[in-house]
């Protein structure tokens, strides 16, 4: 039992700095892990001497090579885009005032994936270096392209939170066809499509690492500034107008802001369902629903589960990498059924 | 302290048009400082629109709405905030939001940090908590809570935004008798310690809004039908020509009035 006479904002500081205390050591443990295991295992105590040297001399041994340049860009990417995607998919409920949906739901992953579609079918002419960036962009302009025509058709029929989903649904079900009949024409190269529409955090290494990293780092930060205007929004727009708040201008920013968050998490390591979804709802489970902590919980809880199911697919089917995607959504679908069945009654609104 | 014009509500010849649906028409009306006004009318009369109109969340076609001296449309929303508060009818789904962290969202138009409440925040939501003792249930999740002990955390939401006017749209209309007098006591009870506080009620609940409120505002299709004591207002002839609606009203041993609803117009032969 808490005492009655701690103030909130004291009570709200205490446990915010637990949760970072716990997150960073939980976050640090999983990163020794994921350095530790691959195909080539080594111990942590090796590790931790590699990581000692890497820092000092730079990277010089085989171990030390693969950890440095394999999988410590890895590992970072899976916690960075863990972490975009759990705020997204913060944002994208709140705003939406709908706790079942995701960061996809205004269709930016169905216009990534068909910008990598396009990318991945027409690139004959490129290199494969110049390929390595040209699905990305791919992706990332589709995904744009996407919420812009959900924006569009939003706005359009009136601006409320809900036209910003049935607009995101009609817009995903367009893309989704054309990504399929680019496939059905293409078949010499449907598994580089699938492999990005599974997801898979291959691809990263340094230097994209950082084109990612900047902003998603970036706009994860814009959104804890709202963080109280993230919490009257659930009131409601009248409410929320009532109290002071500009809800549309506000709306708007929000969702092109974790939209565009959305479209630089899944530019280089595709689409990678449930994260956004789960863990704002398990976030709510353990710290609430004030968003100054549940934002900060959600970054923790998402970096951390990425970088467990990305570990999980690297490791569970040695020599073959699964697909990440499909891992997180076999994490995913278990818990959502289980949410839906006891509580989906109170998700009506 | 009264305003210095006297009143706290002033609406001047207020119009308001939805496209081309005539909401509100030529609505004049005050509404003094301290004083609880009930709003009364068929569904559709305009009972809401007023209400928006009065926080101005909705804007006049014409006419002009001043509210604590101060035209509302010439406010910023962080001003009228301060000003007006609303008890929210809708509520929101489950986000594990509790009652203290729901009634310190009231707080938001008064903040001064970025990101934490002050001390001063906290000690005014404590003492709205205490007043509609709601206390024990604070760190309860909203969506557990009776419809009783929900409209109270939703009121003392509006409470502790500190407003000159707070503005109530069916405070009771799911709630069980006895809710209903406790939802409309703390209302009393509040404007006895709020002394120049406005409360304009809308409700579908005529013999609540007789026993509790100073005056009404009876309203039909978006015109004022008539405004003055419970007495005044509510007779049966008004409720014939507004309602459609044969009824009686007569007083109970204990004086106070009851209007029984006896058959619709309709289908009197």
């Amino acid at each position: 039992m808490k005492e009655k006479n701690d103030s909130l904002a004291s009570a709200g500081k205490a446990r915010l700095l637990m949760l970072i205390l716990i997150g960073s050591f939980a976050l640090f443990s999983i990163f020794l892990i994921s350095l530790a295991f691959g195909p080539v295992k080594m111990s942590l105590s090796e590790v931790w001497g590699a990581i000692v040297n890497i820092i000092v001399n730079g990277p010089q041994t085989g171990y030390e090579r693969i950890i440095y340049y394999l999988r410590m860009p890895r590992v970072l990417g899976t916690f960075l885009i863990g972490m975009g995607l759990s705020v997204a998919g913060a944002v994208f409920q709140a705003i939406i005032r709908n706790p079942l949906v995701d960061p996809y739901i205004t269709g930016v992953s169905s216009g990534a994936g068909f910008g990598a579609t396009i990318a991945i079918t027409t690139t004959v002419a490129f290199t494969a270096t110049q390929s390595l960036y040209i699905i990305p962009i791919g992706a990332f302009i589709g995904g744009l392209l996407s919420f812009g025509l959900t924006f569009m058709i939003a706005e359009g029929s009136g601006g409320r939170a809900i036209n910003y989903v049935l607009g995101g649904v009609i817009v995903g079900m367009g893309f989704g066809a054309l990504t399929t009949l680019f496939m059905m024409l293409s078949d010499d190269r449907v598994h580089q499509i699938l492999f990005f529409l599974f997801g898979s955090f291959t691809g990263i290494n340094w230097n994209n690492l950082w084109i990612i990293a900047v902003p998603i780092l970036i706009m994860s930060l814009v959104v804890l500034l709202y963080a109280r205007e993230l919490n009257v929004i659930l009131l409601g727009e009248e409410q929320a107008k009532q109290l002071g708040i500009n809800v549309r201008r506000f709306n708007i920013f929000m969702l092109v802001l974790a939209s565009l968050l959305t479209a630089f998490c899944v530019a280089f390591v595709g689409i990678i369902g449930f994260v956004g979804l789960i863990v704002p709802h398990a976030a709510r489970m353990v710290v609430g629903g004030d968003h100054r902590l549940l934002l900060p919980g959600s970054m923790v809880l998402g970096a951390l589960l990425m970088s467990v199911a990305d570990l999980i697919a690297k490791l569970a089917y040695v020599p073959v990498e699964l697909p990440v995607g499909a891992i997180m959504t076999l994490i995913g679908v278990p818990f959502f059924a289980y949410l839906l069945m006891r509580r989906g009654k109170e998700y009506a609104a | 302290m009264p305003h210095e014009n006297g009143s706290m509500i002033s609406s001047k010849e207020l119009n308001l048009y939805y496209e081309d649906y005539h909401a509100l028409r030529d609505m004049f009306f005050e509404a003094e400082p301290g004083e609880m006004i009930g709003l009364i009318g068929p569904n559709g009369c305009g009972k809401s629109t007023l209400l928006r109109a009065i926080n101005g969340l909705l804007k006049p076609s014409s006419g002009v709405m001043y509210v604590d001296g101060k035209d509302i449309n010439k406010l910023n929303l962080s001003e009228i905030a301060k000003t007006c508060s609303n008890v929210p009818t809708e509520f929101p789904p489950d986000f594990n939001l509790n009652v203290i962290e729901v009634v310190m969202m009231g707080r938001y138009p008064h903040r001064k940090g970025l990101w934490w409440e002050t001390d001063d925040d906290e000690s005014i939501a404590r003492d709205a908590l205490s007043k509609f003792e709601i206390t024990h249930l604070a760190d309860r999740n909203i969506n557990r809570l009776s419809s009783g002990e929900r409209q109270r955390t939703l009121i003392a939401k509006a409470y502790v935004q500190e407003p000159r006017v707070m503005l109530i749209d069916e405070p009771t209309s799911h709630l069980d008798m006895r809710f209903k007098l406790e939802v409309m006591e703390y209302i009393r009870d509040l404007m006895r310690k709020e002394e120049d506080m406005t409360v304009v009620v809308a409700s579908h609940d005529i013999n609540l809004m007789v026993k509790y409120c100073d005056r009404i505002i009876l309203v039909k299709e978006g015109h004022i039908v008539g405004i003055g004591t419970p007495d005044e207002i509510v007779t049966e002839k008004n409720i014939a020509d507004v309602y459609g609606v044969d009824c009686s009203i007569f007083r109970d041993s204990s004086g106070e009035v009851i209007v029984h609803p006896r058959c619709s117009l309709k289908f009197k032969s």
